[in-house]
């Protein structure tokens, strides 16, 4: 097993039996390590940032009845346990199910890490998930016993961390919505202003939407791309109200959403017919991109499957690396994982043999 | 590493519990251990006293056991809360998970 080379692209895939690391030090040909966790579902496998060599990923603990579990090693050899999942308190009436995703501190606090889970929750880690605290005040929100799952469950799957400030924190919980903090998460906001939750007999209403996934836009500025049930949204650095970006895109619907590290206001999206279809539109997967926050849209189709296909990409599933160009990495529900060197405009399969991917997350070894 | 005891001792010594497979990663390889407990509750604490971490694995934070794993109390499936099942010495306690036949997993 070749060891991973510092400076190389490393594609970290969860996968519905087992995580697998791919790297590569020129993005032309991949070596591939795993599985890890094998036979059990990776519902997200990250690489530090802060140190580009620690891996995390959330798995059963172990094999599918036991409960959620961190798993955590060093890039080239094998995941452990840590000593504990997030967990609720006893008599909270709460159990945790599932950990859908991490999120790693700021590089001044390289032992801190956020979880969200199912039931929805956020916690935090200061010991590199060997302990956890929850943050009562958006765990226990009240209200929250009006809170209803998507179909994929009541979680919290997007968690975003201030690249500035650690206080500044935003949760996507499905299907309530947005929630944001500024003080370290003593105490939240709703932010769903001009979000669309076109189910409901309300069709904006403050809390019921159908947050597919968030991500940060990397003008550092606070702003933030958001793919939703209910279209495709912007929110800017003073926050408030969300700008809907849907127009140019094929569907209202959709999962994945990944921003461009290097380049503020350009992000990439995999749409799909809709929430009854989960498809892609004309039976071609395509990858569209915007470079001014949604404004207009791009096309790119060269070297993915179609016509005549006819997978899903699931909201952990697209992920960007920070390398010039960037590269963007996107993973199926039928096991095809796809990469693009030149920031979107042409992609060739890196694995078509794939279980099911459930996660995509890219860094760069160090 | 087993630990197994005389039906004699059983009865005097307290109620085993038979450990699987994956969870003998906490019991340093023992397949079944002999704890005392008068209640099934109480029981699984002291099993993680001994075994830190292993009742997490079984019960959750509303101490119900998890939805895939089945305790029995010697043949019988346990469907009480698990407070309400008393123990006598020489009861067997079995933590099993469920049989995953026709999950489209």
């Amino acid at each position: 097993m070749p060891s991973v080379k510092k400076d190389s692209a490393v594609v970290l895939v969860g996968t519905k039996k087992g995580g697998f690391i791919f790297h590569s030090p020129d993005r032309r040909r991949w070596s591939v390590q795993g599985p890890y966790c094998a036979g059990m579902p990776v519902y997200h496998m990250i690489l530090d940032p802060r140190d580009g060599r620690t891996v995390y990923a959330v798995a059963p603990n172990p094999g599918e009845v036991w409960g959620p579990g961190l798993y955590r090693g060093r890039l080239g050899s094998g995941l452990a346990l840590s000593k504990a999942a997030p967990k609720f308190k006893e008599g909270s009436g709460l159990a945790l199910t599932r950990i859908w995703h991490l999120e790693p501190g700021l590089p001044d606090s390289p032992d801190t890490l956020y979880a969200g889970v199912e039931p929805a929750a956020l916690f935090r880690s200061d010991d590199r998930g060997d302990s956890w605290d929850g943050f009562d005040a958006l765990n226990h929100r009240p209200g929250r016993e009006n809170w209803q799952p998507g179909f994929g469950g009541l979680c919290a799957h997007s968690v975003l961390v201030g690249p500035r400030d650690p206080r500044h924190l935003v949760v996507g919980i499905s299907s309530v919505g947005t929630f944001e903090s500024r003080d370290g998460g003593e105490s939240w906001t709703t932010e769903n202003g001009n979000v669309r939750a076109g189910f409901l007999p309300n069709p904006y209403p403050e809390t019921g939407q159908c947050i597919h996934h968030l991500t940060w836009d990397s003008a550092g500025d606070g702003s933030i791309f958001h793919q939703n049930h209910c279209g495709t949204y912007h929110r800017g650095p003073q926050g408030g109200a969300w700008t809907e970006i849907t127009k140019g895109l094929p569907s209202d619907f959709g999962f994945a959403i990944a921003a461009d590290p290097l380049h503020a206001r350009t992000a990439y999206v995999a749409p799909l017919v809709g929430g009854e279809n989960r498809v892609p539109p004309k039976s071609q997967l395509a990858v569209w991109k915007t470079t001014n926050a949604g404004r207009t849209w791009r096309r790119f189709t060269q070297g993915l499957p179609g016509p005549a296909a006819y997978m899903g990409v699931l909201r952990e599933a697209m992920a960007t690396d920070a390398k010039d160009p960037v590269g963007v990495y996107l993973g199926t529900n039928t096991g095809q994982l796809y990469a693009s060197r030149n920031e979107g405009e042409s992609w060739k399969a890196m694995s078509v043999t794939l279980p099911p991917i459930l996660s995509v997350s890219a860094g760069i070894a160090r | 590493m087993e630990s197994r005891v005389s039906a004699g001792e059983l009865a005097r010594l307290g109620v085993t519990v038979r450990i699987p497979t994956t969870l003998r990663a906490y019991t340093d390889g023992q397949d079944e251990v002999l704890l005392e407990g008068t209640d099934l509750a109480a029981l699984l604490r002291r099993l993680d006293d001994a075994f830190p971490g292993i009742r997490e694995r079984v019960v959750d934070e509303t101490g119900a056991p998890r939805r895939y794993v089945n305790l029995f109390v010697n043949d019988e499936l346990v469907r009480e809360p698990l407070p309400a099942v008393h123990l006598s010495a020489g009861d067997v306690v079995h933590i099993l998970p469920s049989v995953a036949g026709g999950s489209l997993a």
